[in-house]
C-alpha cells in the first residue's frame, strides 16, 4: 500500500488559527518522514482565486517551498502543484528537475488539469482557454516537460578535467519540438533527474483526460467512490495502461480519502485495508481533518495498525521517490 | 562597502572546471551551494548572486561540452534551499522579463522572501539570446528597444502586484500592452516590504529603467574612468523620477585573485589561462559580442569592423574598446575575456586588492562590488580568508550584520507604501 499525505490538510490543525510559518510545515514533513509515508503533497493555488485558493493561508508558493523542504529531510518523496498556466514548459521543467536534483530525487510535479479562467486572468490569457483547447495544451505541454527531462543520458557528464571534456556531445538530445501550442528547442541546461525523470501526478481527471493520464502519468489520483465503482475504475486505468505498452503497475492509482479524526484507528484502518484489498487502488492520499491531534492519530495509532497488518512496509527500502513508489527509473535507488 | 557573492557554477573563470582545487560536480551538488552560502555569511557579504539564462550558454555542442556551464541548478530553487539553510545573507536571483509573466515571478520572489525572512532580490534582466529564444517559440529575437519596453511594464506589474498584496488597499488590475493582470497576489505583504530590485543592464535604455525602478544595479567596468562615468550618468538620472542618489546600490563585478604574495596570485591566474582552450575562449568572445562566429578570422589578427548589435550592446561596445586600446589580438582578447567575461580582475596580495577597491569606493566609482571568484570554493573562501579582514581592518566593510534583511544590510528604505 502507498500512503501520501496532502500537506495543507494537515497544516491546518497543526497550527489553528495563525499563519503558516516555514518551521512548522517543516516539522509536519518531516513527522511524515519518520512515519515512513511515500509522499506529502502540496497544493499551490496560484494564481486561482486571488486569496481564496487552496494555500490561501500559506505564505509560499509550492515549487519554492518545495526546495525549502527538500533541504530539512531526506527520504519523503515531496510532490508540488504548478500549472500549465502559469508557466512556460521550459521553465517548469527546469524548476522541477533541479528541486529533483536538490533533493537527491525525491520530487514529483502534480500537473494541475482543470482549467481555470481566473488564473488565465492572471497570466495575460483573460479570454482563457475552452476545455478542449486546454485538454489539448496541457496534453502537449507534459509531453514537453518530460521530452526536456530526458534531455541527457544518465552517462552523459564525464568530469574528464584533465582530458578537458565536461560532457559527451553525442549524450546531449535536442527535443526540437514543434507542436500546436508550443515550440521548444531544449535541452534543458540541467543535468538529468537522480530519478531519470521526476515523477508526474495527474488529479481531477474527467474521462476523456484518462487518456493522458494512462499515458503519461507516474501517479494517478482519483477520488473516493464507493467499492464497487472504484473497483471497476482501478480495473479500467490498469487495462488502459497496458493498453497503451506500459506495464499496468508502471503508474499508480491512489485514492483521496478524508480520514475522519473522530473514527477508532482500528476502523480507519478497516476502511483503508478493505478498499486496498478489494484491489480499488494502489494506496491513498490522506486528507487528514483539520482538528487538534489528527495527525499524531493517524501517524501513531492507523500506520502501526495498518504494519500489523502487513499493509505498509515497515521503512524506505529505497532513497528516491519512484523506489518508494515502486516505479521504475533512477540509477540510485 | 556593500559586497556581492556571484555564484557561477565551478566558477567565473571559463576553464574553472579544470582547476585540479574546483569542485567538478557543482552543478549537481547541492551541498556544495549550501557551504559557498556559509562561507559568504560568516564573511558577513552582503548578498550572495545567481546569473541565469533560460537555455544552453553556446550553440556549438563542441564548445559547449568543453564547458561546465551546459548544465546547473536552476536559481530560484536553488536559492529557495539556501534561504533556509542561511539566517542573514541576502538571496539575488536573475529571472527574465522575456520569457516569464509578472504574476509568477512576483509571486516567486514574494515566496523566496517569506522563506528567507526578508532577503530576496530579483535581478531583473531582458533576454538577448538566440538560444533562449528558441526554448520559448520565439521565431527570433525582439529588438534591443522592444524588449526593454515589455521589461518596463514587467517591472511597473510586477512592483505593484507586491505593493497590493492582501490586506493593503487594492489598486490591483493591469490591461497593459504585453500584459494583463487581474487579482492581486495571495501571499502576505513582504518582510522588507518588497523584494530588492536589481539590474545589470548599461545601455542607455537600460540605465533608464533602473534609474526608475532598481535599488541595485551591477556593472561591468574595466577602468576607473568607465565606473566613475557609469556611476555620475545613473546617479544623476534618479532626480528625474523623484529619487535620491542613495537610493540605489551600484555594484560593479570585480574578478579578483588572490594570494599571499604578488607572485603566488600571478601563478594562480596563469595557471587558469592555461587552461583556456582557444576555441573555447574564441566562442566565448563571440558571444560577448554578439556575433555567430569569430572562428573564421586569423586568431592571430585584429578584431575586425562589427556591425552594431541588437544582443548586449554595453557588452559588445566594452570588447571593441578593450581591443582598440591595448591592441590586442583575437587570442589575446579571447584570453583577457575568458577570466572574468569582461569584468574588472584584479591580481594580488590582499593589501593591493583592498587598496584598488578602497580607491574606486573612495574615488566615487562604486557604492560595493559584486565579487566573482574564480573557481570555487577556493577563490571564495581566500577573499573571505584574506581580503574581507583587511576591509574590516580598514573600517570599509562591517564586521557583523547589522539587520536581519537584504534592504537593511544595504541601507536601502522600505519602499514608500509600507
Amino acid at each position: 500500500m502507498h500512503l501520501a499525505v496532502s500537506l495543507l490538510s494537515a497544516a491546518a490543525e497543526a497550527q489553528p488559527g495563525s499563519g503558516l510559518d516555514f518551521a512548522g510545515l517543516a516539522r509536519l514533513v518531516q513527522k511524515a518522514e519518520t512515519a515512513g509515508l511515500d509522499m506529502v503533497l502540496v497544493a499551490d493555488s496560484a494564481p486561482a482565486a486571488g486569496g481564496d485558493g487552496p494555500n490561501g493561508q500559506m505564505p509560499f508558493e509550492a515549487t519554492t517551498l518545495l526546495a525549502a523542504l527538500a533541504t530539512v529531510t531526506s527520504r519523503i518523496g515531496l510532490v508540488a502543484a504548478a500549472s500549465t498556466i502559469a508557466h512556460q514548459p521550459y521553465n517548469l521543467a527546469r524548476r522541477f528537475a533541479s528541486l529533483d536534483i536538490i533533493s537527491h530525487g525525491r520530487i514529483g510535479w502534480h500537473a494541475a488539469m482543470a482549467p481555470n479562467s481566473r488564473e488565465a486572468a492572471n497570466f495575460s490569457r483573460p479570454e482563457g482557454f475552452s476545455p478542449e483547447n486546454f485538454r489539448r495544451r496541457a496534453e502537449e505541454y507534459i509531453g514537453i516537460v518530460q521530452g526536456l527531462w530526458r534531455g541527457w543520458d544518465a552517462d552523459a557528464l564525464l568530469f574528464d578535467q584533465a582530458g578537458g571534456r565536461f560532457h559527451d556531445p553525442e549524450k546531449m538530445r535536442v527535443l526540437d519540438h514543434k507542436g500546436a501550442y508550443f515550440s521548444v528547442r531544449g535541452p534543458l541546461n540541467v543535468a538529468r533527474s537522480p530519478q531519470d525523470a521526476p515523477v508526474l501526478v495527474l488529479s481531477g481527471l474527467p474521462e476523456p483526460d484518462l487518456d493522458i493520464a494512462v499515458r503519461m502519468a507516474d501517479v494517478i489520483l482519483v477520488d473516493e467512490a464507493s467499492v464497487e465503482r472504484a473497483k471497476a475504475r482501478f480495473s479500467d486505468l490498469k487495462r488502459r495502461i497496458a493498453a497503451c505498452g506500459r506495464d499496468a503497475h508502471s503508474a499508480r492509482v491512489l485514492m483521496t480519502i478524508a480520514l475522519d479524526g473522530t473514527t477508532p484507528p482500528t476502523a480507519s484502518a478497516d476502511s483503508l485495508e478493505e478498499l486496498f484489498r478489494s484491489k480499488s487502488c494502489d494506496g491513498f492520499n490522506i486528507l487528514i481533518p483539520p482538528q487538534a491531534g489528527a495527525v499524531d492519530n493517524f501517524s501513531d495509532r492507523v500506520l502501526p495498525e495498518l504494519r500489523r497488518r502487513g499493509l505498509f512496509r515497515l521503512d524506505y527500502e529505497g532513497t528516491t521517490l519512484r523506489s518508494h513508489l515502486g516505479l521504475a527509473g533512477g540509477g540510485h535507488q | 562597502m556593500k559586497l556581492g557573492a556571484f555564484l557561477w557554477a565551478t566558477g567565473h573563470h571559463i576553464a574553472a572546471w579544470r582547476h585540479p582545487h574546483a569542485h567538478v560536480t557543482a552543478g549537481i551538488d547541492i551541498n556544495h551551494y549550501i557551504q559557498l552560502a556559509r562561507t559568504a555569511e560568516a564573511a558577513k557579504f552582503d548578498l550572495l548572486f545567481c546569473e541565469d539564462a533560460a537555455g544552453l550558454r553556446e550553440a556549438n555542442v563542441g564548445i559547449a561540452s568543453q564547458t561546465s556551464r551546459s548544465i546547473g541548478f536552476e536559481p530560484i530553487s536553488l536559492l529557495s534551499a539556501l534561504a533556509v539553510q542561511t539566517s542573514r545573507i541576502g538571496l539575488v536571483s536573475t529571472a527574465s522579463t522575456s520569457y516569464n509573466e509578472p504574476y509568477g515571478l512576483a509571486r516567486t520572489f514574494l515566496s523566496l522572501d517569506h522563506l528567507s525572512g526578508g532577503r530576496a532580490g530579483w535581478n531583473l534582466v531582458t533576454s538577448a539570446s538566440h538560444i533562449e529564444a528558441a526554448n520559448f517559440g520565439a521565431t527570433g529575437l525582439r529588438p534591443h528597444a522592444d524588449r526593454y519596453e515589455r521589461a518596463r511594464e514587467f517591472a511597473e506589474v510586477v512592483t505593484g502586484l507586491w505593493r497590493d498584496t492582501p490586506g493593503q488597499a487594492s489598486g490591483s488590475g493591469h490591461d497593459g500592452q504585453s500584459f494583463s493582470v487581474r487579482d492581486p497576489l495571495d501571499l502576505p505583504p513582504s518582510p522588507q516590504g518588497a523584494p530588492v530590485m536589481v539590474q545589470a543592464g548599461a545601455s542607455d535604455v537600460g540605465r533608464d529603467l533602473a534609474a526608475r525602478t532598481a535599488d541595485v544595479v551591477f556593472t561591468a567596468a574595466q577602468t576607473f574612468e568607465e565606473a566613475k562615468a557609469f556611476y555620475d550618468d545613473l546617479k544623476g538620472r534618479l532626480a528625474a523620477y523623484g529619487r535620491e542618489p542613495d537610493d540605489i546600490k551600484i555594484m560593479p563585478g570585480v574578478a579578483p585573485v588572490v594570494a599571499a604574495t604578488e607572485a603566488e596570485a600571478q601563478a594562480k591566474y596563469e595557471e587558469l589561462q592555461e587552461l583556456i582552450p582557444d576555441d573555447v575562449g574564441v566562442a566565448l568572445l563571440s558571444s560577448y559580442l554578439s556575433i555567430s562566429d569569430l572562428g573564421r578570422y586569423p586568431i592571430d589578427g585584429p578584431l575586425p569592423e562589427l556591425p552594431e548589435s541588437e544582443g548586449m550592446k554595453s557588452r559588445q561596445a566594452l570588447v571593441i574598446e578593450q581591443s582598440r586600446r591595448d591592441n590586442l589580438s583575437i587570442r589575446q582578447l579571447a584570453r583577457h575575456f575568458a577570466g572574468a567575461r569582461g569584468h574588472w580582475r584584479i591580481v594580488g596580495t590582499p593589501v593591493q586588492i583592498a587598496d584598488e577597491l578602497q580607491a574606486r569606493f573612495e574615488g566615487g566609482a562604486a557604492d560595493g562590488f559584486n565579487v566573482m571568484p574564480s573557481y570555487f570554493p577556493g577563490e571564495l573562501d581566500a577573499f573571505a580568508a584574506l581580503v574581507v579582514p583587511e576591509l574590516q581592518r580598514r573600517g570599509l566593510f562591517r564586521t557583523d550584520y547589522e539587520g536581519h534583511t537584504l534592504r537593511e544590510h544595504l541601507g536601502l528604505k522600505r519602499p514608500a507604501w509600507t
